[in-house]
């Protein structure tokens, strides 16, 4: 990517994805990430790994968390880990997002769909995740149609009002690009200053950046990708927007919200 | 030289589209350093009749006939379409035809659609189907179109082996026989790029490297998208100037009988 400005950019991916141990080519996926990251000039990338089979157990987020942190030793500096966890096994999770926060150094939580953010079982995980000062990326999209694959998936209201119940949490709205209805989303988040809205996704309407900005202000925006690479780099590069903005796009933003617990 | 193959003139019934002006275009193109680009109206596909919206994109190209080339948005399933297509030949010069088999409502196996796309092999124009307008899931509740099936396309390849075909915001092609010499469908096809992987998952690779680089072709879907995506998959490509060269330009030139 071209850098309009003699600062360095440093290039944050917030949402991406390694592979389940489960599929035989895992080792090759994941070093095509890490060269795919090398190409488009990513320099970090926060992975999570989500089980095949939603809900997850507690035996499934665990052993998902224990092929990151190897990740994380594998790819060191280049690969920054969510922890996983299904709330709905709430002294598990707890205990699972302890021990990958506190000993293992991850940055954050993931959340995928096994209930929606606002449903009361969350609320152990948000209070957990505002006394270690990380984020919690929360898969979400919203359609005009019934998702009968995701009855609970979240949409960007439903982070709003989990931001208005705990203001000081650091809330990223998952891939705004691959969540169905963009409008509806950014518009849903405009008067919810902690939720951070994640540009990931395949798709790259043109005018999705700018509305972003300028409904939310470029503060509050995290570039990602999501395992859809060149939509997530080109996006942002084309975007119609000033240097200062992108950069805290590209990172500057992510890297804010890294150092609330002290990571660099 | 870059040769965009999808491209659009005039308005979206789902949401606004910027720079979908010839001169709005045009801006675009130059700041990303493309060339030419293959347009047809938006707004054809969902006015009931079409043509209206090849009028309209008829009369905005006029004057930029060297830079935006033309192409017809035909439905064979509402009255007239033979009077259409003779128009859109005859008097407004249009290079193909676009079809939207699923938001006009009928099947690319339908008489009706063998009858359009014979016609246009007759006259020598290559006809282009994209396989959706728009990511399904960000659809409006007064709609659902779902995309164009693969497998009813690889149908209507073989059914018209005269006929050329551009097959555009697709994706998938790599797993299908169409990804392959080795299926023996006629070669009388490209591909564009603008969904495909070119990291990853590398479609584009596999395709360069099952199907060949002479029929794959570089499309960016502008300005329903950012043109960026596309022109950055051709920069990471792992392939040759040469092999870039053709995705870039020369297949479709080809494809459009450009002189070179």
């Amino acid at each position: 990517m071209s850098q309009s400005s003699k600062e360095k950019t440093i290039v944050i991916d917030c949402h991406a994805h390694l592979e389940h141990h489960s599929k035989p080519d895992w080792q090759d996926n994941d070093r095509r990430l890490l060269q795919a990251g090398d190409k488009l000039g990513i320099d970090r990338l926060c992975c999570s790994i989500l089980t095949p089979r939603r809900p997850a157990t507690a035996a499934g987020f665990r052993e998902c968390n224990d092929w990151t942190a190897d990740a994380m030793k594998r790819f060191r500096g280049r690969v920054l880990g969510y922890c996983y966890v299904n709330p709905g096994y709430q002294r598990e999770a707890i205990e699972e997002i302890r021990r990958c926060v506190e000993d293992r150094g991850f940055i954050g939580i993931k959340l995928y769909n096994e209930y929606t953010c606002n449903e009361p079982v969350v609320f152990p995980v948000v209070e957990l995740a505002i006394e270690l000062r990380v984020p919690i990326l929360q898969h979400a999209g919203h359609a005009h149609y019934f998702n009968k694959d995701q009855p609970r998936i979240s949409d960007g209201g439903h982070l709003a009002e989990l931001s208005q119940r705990y203001p000081e949490a650091m809330l990223i709205c998952g891939h705004v690009c691959g969540g169905g209805d963009w409008e509806w989303t950014i518009k849903a988040l405009r008067n919810a200053p902690g939720v951070y809205l994640d540009t990931s996704g395949s798709v790259i309407d043109e005018g999705v950046i700018e509305m972003a900005t300028e409904l939310l202000g470029a503060d509050r925006l995290l570039f990602g990708c999501d395992m859809s690479m060149t939509a997530g780099v080109g996006k942002l590069r084309a975007a119609n927007l000033s240097a200062r903005d992108k950069r805290k796009i590209w990172g500057g933003n992510m890297k804010r919200v890294l150092q609330a617990r002290g990571a660099r | 030289m870059i040769i965009d193959v999808n491209a659009y003139l005039g308005h979206f019934a789902f949401r606004p589209l910027r720079h979908n002006t010839a001169t709005g275009l045009l801006k675009l193109m130059d700041r990303q350093g493309i060339d030419r680009a293959i347009v047809s109206s938006a707004s054809a596909i969902t006015y009931r009749n079409s043509q209206a919206g090849n009028e309209e994109v008829a009369a905005e190209v006029k004057r930029h006939r060297g830079r935006l080339i033309p192409f017809a948005v035909i439905n064979p399933s509402y009255s007239g379409w033979q009077h259409d297509l003779k128009c859109c030949c005859e008097e407004f010069g249009m290079k193909g035809l676009r079809l939207y088999p699923r938001w006009h409502n009928y099947k690319l196996s339908d008489p009706c659609c063998l009858d359009l796309v014979n016609e246009a092999a007759e006259r020598d124009l290559p006809v282009s189907i994209p396989i959706r307008a728009e990511d399904q899931r960000q659809r409006s509740w007064l709609v659902e179109v779902p995309d164009v099936p693969l497998e009813e396309i690889t149908g209507l390849l073989k059914a018209c082996p005269k006929a050329r075909f551009l097959l555009i915001n697709g994706i998938g092609f790599a797993k299908s026989p169409l990804g392959t010499r080795k299926a023996g469908l006629p070669p009388n096809y490209c591909i564009e790029i603008s969904r495909l992987s070119a990291v990853l998952g590398n479609e584009v690779g596999q395709l360069v490297a099952d199907l060949g680089p002479s029929r794959l072709v570089f499309g960016t879907g502008m300005p329903f998208n950012y043109p960026d995506p596309a022109l950055i998959k051709l920069a990471v490509l792992d392939a040759s100037r040469q092999v870039k060269d053709m995705i870039r330009w020369r297949n479709a030139a080809g494809l459009l009988r450009l002189a070179r």
